[in-house]
């Protein structure tokens, strides 16, 4: 009588261990996979803090007043500071976002705000506005010595302007292009449509409409992509290796040669033996970055907050 | 004259400021062309030409005559053009005293002391301040006076529309810089390909510009650069992927919200390092590590392995945010059905969500790869500059990740600085390989993560 029951019992009993035994396993392989993935991520990490902290502590130790106020000297030794290369990057990134500002958040405005009503009239226009976004997807892939090999053969040999802040600064705004107009769609996107309702309503024009509530409301985003192209120029060094020349002199006006840190670095690390100094300028290029991203994070943080109404 | 004219449309009294406006507007129309005729009978001297200063003359005496008449009649559009004019007349002006001034402050080897310079200081402030009084006035008052001007809603319509074609302008400068790019490197290398051929250039070994261009022991291949990038791609690839890979689904998937913030900061610093600083630390640290490494005849540190490593951390941030985002795109039901299905939460990340983000994954890798075709000065930096096909160092096969070797990229920059004539050419050319390829496979990942965001 009892036979089938002990037997069925049996195998319930099997059944649970083979089920345990099962969920072990595959708990275990989880557990493998997890902890393979957690060092995979734990290594990038660390391989960052370990560039970082190198080039902090290597770098740290040679910059002094002295250092930041004498202009480098050219030579072997890598003598001198980076005085000058520190105004020219100020010079660069001014000149640079100046160009490519106004172009960047006008084409954004126009992809944004005008594109869709002309699109549905023209057939040309249409296809003009589909071609030119092709042509920012483009742009934004195109590594930087292409933009220096363009910026070479049409600034520096065809218009004849030479190694020039002039050259640099007009390859340099052909290079954030593509980034301003990315983001300033994104913040222009962002912005609700009842607000762009609500000027037309009141009898606005389209452009008093998209000058006195949609950029006012989008500025903290275009903030954002400015300064994300504030840091890509800071950072650039192939474009401006074959645009801007690299003098250490400071540049007297528009048409002469100068050197950005990034590319004080480059040259000091190349042609010279001052390691010591090129890990200097390095880490003053990382503190600059640093600052640049906390202030995109803030920036950001503010115009979601804004938006979204607290 | 009627009295009509000397009351705006606005109803309010015409200021005598702008009366001084319309007459000085008209003054200035008069000298451009007086000037310009000066010039064209040589009575003065500029070096200009003669005939460009006549219609330089006539034009901006004309543009001035119709905006004193616009401030006579005491329309809108005139005051805006005023007021862009003489904003960049003030932009320039504060230019012009920057470069003075830092000129002054950075004339010697080292900048002058701390008085001195806030002396400059001084000087720089009251001569902008002295120059730029005048269009600064007359700036202050335009801009006060903005309710005597008027304008009908015909002239406001006719505005929106320049202003709309002025933005498509904008819009198309992407399009017209990619086709400018496109000409200009086209157009320069066709020397190379006239003069030596583009098989010559695609399939020849040897990369030899010979000291004087145009010698007949000059060659240029380029199959050395080829293989040099494709062997530093690949090896960064073979590293970075499954670091970013792994990075990737900590953060989408696994990781808690803190150490997702703390990875994304830093992975964020991570892309904004100049690429100068990664070759510098590859010289400096990596090269002395590989240096190390017991294998026979490595003696630099430089080379493919060098360049491989420092690019796998260069391109960890692309493929790592984009494979990120693919794997956040996979919507949640999957995962929950997977779950209810009894699977651990590996198996559904291995099993569903990996397979269902696998068009993004394979997007970030392409992007990764482009990113790194593209990459030069840290790769100049590290990977020796040989411009022989990079061979093995021994006996071993595999040891080819100890030569030296060089990129198309690096090919460019090392070289266009001092070069001439076929030679300056040919590295146009190699620009123009990279160009087009790195284009077709930024398409290719533009493609597939479009398929992917409508699927």
């Amino acid at each position: 009588m009892n036979q089938p029951l002990t037997k069925q019992r049996e195998l319930i009993r099997l059944k649970k261990t083979s089920r345990e035994f099962k969920n072990k396993r595959r708990r275990f392989s989880q557990t493998i996979a997890f902890a393979i993935i957690w060092t995979l991520g734990i290594t990038a990490i660390a391989l960052l803090i370990w560039i970082i902290g190198y080039v902090f502590i290597k770098g740290f130790p040679t910059i002094n007043l002295e250092f930041l106020t004498t202009r480098p000297a050219g030579g072997f030794d890598g003598e001198g500071g980076i005085s000058t290369t520190i105004v020219t990057t100020i010079y660069l990134v001014v000149f640079t976002i100046i160009l490519a500002a106004p172009l960047g958040i006008g084409a954004a405005i126009y992809f944004i705000e005008y594109a869709n009503e002309i699109k549905n009239r023209n057939r040309f226009a249409a296809w003009l506005i589909k071609t030119a976004r092709t042509g920012v997807e483009i742009l934004a892939g195109v590594p930087s010595i292409i933009f220096g090999l363009f910026g070479f053969a049409v600034f520096v040999s065809y218009m004849k302007l030479g190694f020039s802040l002039l050259s640099a600064g007009l390859s340099g705004a052909c290079l954030v292009l593509p980034v301003i107009i990315r983001t300033t769609e994104e913040a222009l996107l962002a912005v609700p449509e009842s607000y762009r309702e609500g000027s037309l309503g009141l009898g606005a024009t389209k452009w008093q409409t998209v000058t006195g509530v949609v950029l006012p409301a989008a500025l903290p985003g275009i903030v954002t992509g400015i300064v994300l192209s504030v840091g890509r120029i800071i950072s650039e060094t192939a474009i401006f290796w074959v645009t801007l020349g690299g003098s250490y002199r400071l540049p007297q006006n528009l048409m002469s040669s100068g050197r950005s840190l990034a590319l004080h670095v480059y040259m000091l690390a190349t042609e010279t033996r001052a390691f010591d100094k090129a890990m200097g300028t390095s880490a003053i290029l990382i503190v600059i970055i640093m600052i640049l991203n906390l202030a995109i994070n803030v920036s950001s943080k503010y115009f979601q907050k804004r938006l979204i109404g607290k | 004259m009627d009295l009509k004219t000397f009351t705006s449309p606005n109803g309010k009294k015409r200021p005598i400021f702008i009366s001084l406006l319309t007459l000085f507007t008209l003054l200035l129309s008069i000298a451009f062309l007086v000037f310009g005729i000066l010039l064209f009978f040589s009575i003065v001297t500029f070096p200009v030409n003669k005939w460009v200063a006549l219609f330089a003359g006539m034009i901006l005496s004309f543009g001035f005559f119709l905006l004193s008449k616009g401030f006579f009649t005491l329309q809108n559009w005139a005051r805006t053009c005023l007021l862009s004019i003489l904003i960049v007349i003030l932009i320039g002006i504060l230019i012009l005293q920057i470069f003075d001034f830092s000129s002054a402050v950075f004339a010697g080897k080292e900048v002058l002391s701390l008085g001195e310079i806030f002396s400059n200081f001084g000087k720089f402030l009251l001569k902008t301040i002295l120059h730029a009084t005048a269009p600064g006035i007359i700036f202050f008052f335009l801009y006060k006076f903005d309710d005597v001007f008027s304008e009908t809603p015909k002239q406001r319509h006719d505005f929106d529309r320049i202003i709309r074609n002025f933005l498509m302008g904008t819009a198309l400068s992407a399009i017209l810089i990619v086709i400018l790019i496109f000409f200009f490197t086209f157009q320069e290398s066709e020397l190379a390909i006239t003069e030596i051929g583009l098989k010559k250039l695609l399939t020849g070994t040897i990369w030899r510009p010979g000291a004087i261009i145009g010698t007949e022991n000059a060659q240029f291949g380029l199959v050395p650069m080829v293989i040099g990038s494709i062997y530093s791609t690949l090896g960064a690839i073979l590293i970075g992927l499954p670091l970013s890979l792994g990075t990737a689904i900590l953060l989408a998937e696994i990781a808690p919200d803190f150490v997702r913030n703390i990875f994304r900061t830093s992975i964020e610093l991570l892309s904004g390092i100049p690429s100068v600083v990664y070759g510098l630390f590859g010289m400096v640290v990596v090269a002395p590590m590989i240096r190390q490494i017991p294998v026979e005849g490595n003696t630099t540190g430089f080379g493919i392995l060098n360049a491989s490593i420092i690019l796998s951390i260069m391109i960890l941030p692309t493929i790592t945010n984009i494979t990120e985002d693919a794997i956040r795109a996979v919507p949640n039901s999957y995962r929950e059905a997977s779950y209810a299905l009894g699977a651990t939460h590996w198996q559904t990340i291995k099993d569903v969500v990996l397979p269902a983000a696998n068009s993004g994954i394979l997007a970030a890798v392409i992007l990764g790869i482009s990113r790194a075709l593209g990459e030069t000065m840290a790769l100049i930096m590290v990977i020796g500059n040989s411009i022989a096909i990079p061979k093995p160092i021994n006996e071993n096969p595999l040891s080819v990740i100890f030569a030296t070797a060089r990129t198309l990229t690096g090919n460019i920059a090392v070289e266009i600085n001092y070069a001439a004539g076929v030679h300056r050419s040919a590295l146009f050319f190699t620009g123009v390989l990279l160009f087009v390829f790195l284009l077709l496979i930024n398409r290719l990942a533009n493609r597939i993560m479009r398929g992917n965001k409508t699927k």
